[in-house]
């Protein structure tokens, strides 16, 4: 039999690297494959969390969020790349600085909407169950799962499906890619919105775990940039190192020496990589 | 008068912060005294970010940093007064720290890009969970408070005046700067680092010396900060604040000296006074915000003002450079086997060739034969992966590109690079200044002047430059690029010349004048030349020897009818043999 204090630590820790890799999951997509730093991209978490909100204020079941988290943020991903992103596409620190802006945008007006207080989503979800002789929560255990089922299909998708290979076309060369009558425009803009609907669905999945608040969005944001700036952009094995790296000391530490620790860990782990290897450690170059 | 020219928008500033506590309240003023901080700040944000391209994101820490300097040092002199003289550490501390981290993060890669900004980013982060863990020093999450007033000012009454003292003094100072030759050079950087660095400029110097001074300018707000609020939190530290710094500072206008100070004081002071009362105040200012960054890229400041006023100076002669003083022995340079390679594909293979004494020699060879590449092995924009260069004896295989450019190399590039928001003047200047300026003489308004026996050589080989002096280097047709970027190869006197097709684009006849001029202002500095060329009847005008290069080596070396003779020459160039 395993011992349950170790399973134990090792779901937890499983559970902490599931999280992080499906709210990267989305950054991954637009800044890994279309090199935009998309500031606002943990703003879109925090829409999906609030999509859980509205559903439950109006008394729907909490199934109802995944489409209203699909329908907001991808319409609002349409309209941002169409008249934010694009004219920006060459111009990185205006990228930067109009996709932060866009983060204060959504930010005050949900904070104008809902309030600033913490929300939490009731659900039943939540309850334990018992896996090899432990209590441990269903619902992340679902998570667990599905993370790991996503990020499978998703590879799967990106490595064998005909517009997988158009994207991998258009990451490598897109001058090139619109010579062999590939529409850049049209798959970045679906690139796009694809990114920040997975962005909105980890929201979705998160709720009925965290404290939800307009602010909560810059701490995915930095965790997601963290990762993909340690892993390597435009890989996925680059973003399962760094899920493992930062995901993994950061609960580490945290358990040994306190979370301050663990988050100090992270950001001097990030400087390090930021300054030596800014490549990344997985990079193809 | 110059002076007065810069000293506008100071004194403009001067006179409103004057007549602010007379035409409002003490109470206002002490209000609005802490967005004129938050300006001082923004305007070190703007000086990086505008002038010279890289963009801070982390400026909080050096806010912060001399805040909690300032005010510890404060408290702490009520008992020890000696510590009132280590003041001035809280300020200069930070901006110590500012060049350090520039220095070591530039050094590795000249990109100024983003990761810069989340280095920055992360490291403000870092600070602001140790001032929130090392609560004995900064009494952590509540902060340090009760700091006592600086002697001789008064929270509520006096400090004022050494705020608007200290915004008038930093926007006088930020704009004296931008007219002088270091604000061309801050230019340069922003526009085409690699040109400057061949003009022989260690831009990740310059970047970190003015981090350095940004670093300054924010812990120099941040000290004001203590003593304004009389408690430092975490928050003069985080992550929040050092955004809106940068929000501050784009609305303001970037690329000025007062625009951000004004930025802050008017977007800032609204949003504290509105904030509450408006549920979407917050949310306009971010779209706000949006609108600045999509059309409005000098911000409100860009609006007022359509083209800065010109930099010049009376004529003055330059001084002679470092290295044209030394420079009596004959030049040589030897390739020895040199290697390099770039993504794994071998482009230089083992490349010997040695050239002594003045003259020019031309480069031939075909497309991928390695001719440009060499050129950058030599300037150190290829890694030298095996054999050696050396350039009158010293070893200057490897150096960085500013390095080999200061040993005596110029070099102009294939397609014609200047920098093309300066003016032909700013653009000849920083090539007169290159070696010969001190880093004294680049904060002098008479430098804008100097000038050569070359360059007036130069001006008259070339008209068109002399005619043009005044109007920006990018709307120069292709053949007075290729004019202006050859005065600014030569200008600094270079001991070997490497030319990269500089009659690429130009007209027969602009050809013929092109050659005549090669040929006499090398001559007149006595340089040796290697010149890369297509053109056979240009390679003939030029004389001297020619060099044939052939996937990577030299395939043969003499006059031009020796290596038109050459059968091994012949099959390259008619496909005899691959």
């Amino acid at each position: 039999m395993l011992d349950g204090n170790i399973l134990l630590h090792g779901l937890n820790l499983a559970y902490e690297l599931a999280t992080l890799a499906l709210t990267t999951l989305g950054l991954a997509i637009v800044f890994g494959l279309l090199g935009v730093m998309n500031m606002a991209h943990g703003e879109f978490v925090m829409l999906g969390a609030y999509s859980v909100v509205t559903v439950q204020k109006l008394g729907l079941p909490l199934v109802a969020a995944v489409p209203l988290a699909v329908v907001v943020c991808g319409a609002l991903g349409y309209v941002v790349e169409r008249w934010l992103i694009r004219p920006l596409y060459s111009r990185p620190f205006d990228t930067l600085l109009a996709t932060w802006a866009l983060a204060m945008l959504l930010r005050k007006l949900v904070e104008a909407v809902f309030g600033r207080e913490y929300r939490n989503v009731e659900s039943t979800l939540t309850e334990p169950m018992m896996v090899f002789g432990s209590q441990y929560p269903a619902y992340r255990l679902a998570l667990i799962v599905l993370a790991l089922v996503v990020m499978a299909g998703l590879f799967l998708w990106y490595r064998r499906s005909a517009a997988g290979l158009r994207v991998r076309a258009m990451t490598a060369n897109p001058v090139l890619a619109q010579a062999l009558g590939i529409n850049t425009r049209r798959l970045a803009s679906q690139a796009f919105v694809i990114g920040v609907v997975f962005a909105g669905l980890s929201g979705v999945l998160l709720a009925p775990l965290i404290r939800i608040e307009p602010g909560i969005g810059v701490d995915y944001l930095l965790d997601a940039f963290f990762v993909l700036v340690v892993g390597g952009l435009g890989t996925l094995g680059g973003m399962f190192g760094g899920v493992g790296i930062i995901g993994g000391s950061q609960a580490i530490i945290s358990s040994v020496a306190g979370q301050t620790s663990g988050y100090a860990v992270v950001l001097m782990l990030s400087i390090l990589f930021l300054w030596l290897k800014p490549n990344g450690l997985f990079s193809r170059r | 008068m110059a002076f007065f020219r810069d000293a506008k928008s100071a004194a403009f500033l001067a006179a409103i912060l004057v007549a602010l506590p007379f035409a409002s309240s003490e109470f206002v003023a002490y209000q609005i005294a802490l967005f004129l901080i938050y300006g001082i700040a923004a305007q070190g944000v703007a000086l990086c970010w505008g002038r010279l391209g890289f963009l801070p994101l982390g400026h909080a820490l050096f806010f912060g940093l001399g805040a909690y300097l300032f005010g510890g040092m404060l408290k702490g002199a009520e008992s020890i007064p000696a510590l009132y003289l280590a003041l001035p550490l809280a300020v200069v501390a930070p901006a110590l720290l500012a060049y350090v981290i520039a220095r070591l993060v530039f050094a590795r890669s000249s990109r100024s890009g983003p990761y810069f900004s989340l280095i920055t980013l992360a490291l403000t982060m870092l600070g602001f969970l140790a001032a929130q863990q090392w609560s004995g020093l900064t009494g952590g999450f509540n902060g340090m408070s009760n700091i006592p007033d600086i002697p001789g000012t008064s929270r509520y009454e006096t400090l004022y005046w050494l705020v608007a003292a200290v915004a008038v003094i930093t926007t006088l100072v930020l704009a004296m700067l931008a007219a002088r030759p270091i604000g061309v050079i801050w230019e340069a950087v922003a526009q085409n680092e690699e040109r400057l660095q061949l003009l022989g400029y260690a831009t990740d110097r310059v970047k970190a010396n003015a981090y350095a001074f940004s670093a300054l300018l924010a812990a120099a707000a941040g000290a004001l900060f203590s003593a304004h609020q009389g408690i430092v939190t975490p928050q003069a530290m985080s992550f929040i604040l050092s955004t809106e710094f940068v929000i501050w500072a784009a609305v303001g206008g970037k690329g000025s000296s007062l625009g951000p100070l004004l930025g802050a004081t008017v977007v800032g002071y609204a949003s504290a006074e509105l904030r509450e009362q408006f549920l979407y105040w917050e949310v306009a200012v971010a779209a706000l915000f949006i609108v600045v960054v999509l059309f409005l890229p000098n911000g409100v400041a860009g609006l007022l003002k359509r083209r800065a006023d010109p930099r010049r100076s009376a004529d003055s002669p330059a001084p002679a450079g470092q290295e044209a003083a030394t420079s009596t022995a004959p030049v040589s340079l030897t390739l020895d086997g040199v290697k390099t390679a770039q993504s794994g594909v071998t482009i230089l293979d083992g490349l010997s060739l040695a050239l002594s004494g003045p003259g020019i020699r031309c480069v031939i060879g075909p497309n991928g034969a390695g001719k440009t590449s060499s050129f950058n092995v030599i300037t150190g924009r290829l890694p030298l992966l095996g054999g050696g260069v050396t350039l009158n004896g010293h070893d200057i295989g490897g150096l960085s590109a500013w390095r080999v450019a200061r040993k005596g190399i110029g070099r102009k590039m294939q397609v014609p690079s200047v920098f093309v928001d300066l003016t032909v003047r700013e653009n000849l200047g920083l090539a007169v200044w290159a070696g010969r300026a001190s880093a004294v003489d680049t904060l002098r308004r008479a430098t804008l002047g100097w000038h050569t026996s070359l360059l007036a050589e130069i001006l008259q080989e070339f008209p068109a430059l002399a005619s043009q002096l005044d109007v920006p280097a990018g709307t120069l047709a292709q053949g007075h690029r290729q004019a202006l970027e050859l005065a600014m190869t030569l200008l600094p006197e270079p001991k070997l010349v490497l030319l990269d097709e500089p009659c690429a684009g130009l007209s027969p006849g602009e050809t013929h004048q092109m050659i005549d001029a090669i040929k006499t202002l090398v001559s007149q500095i006595g340089a040796a030349a290697l010149l890369i060329e297509h053109d056979i009847t240009a390679v003939d005008a030029m004389g001297g020897d020619v060099y044939v290069l052939h996937q990577g080596r030299l395939l043969d070396k003499g006059s031009l009818a020796d290596i038109q003779a050459s059968a091994a020459v012949r099959a390259v160039y008619a496909g005899g043999r691959k």
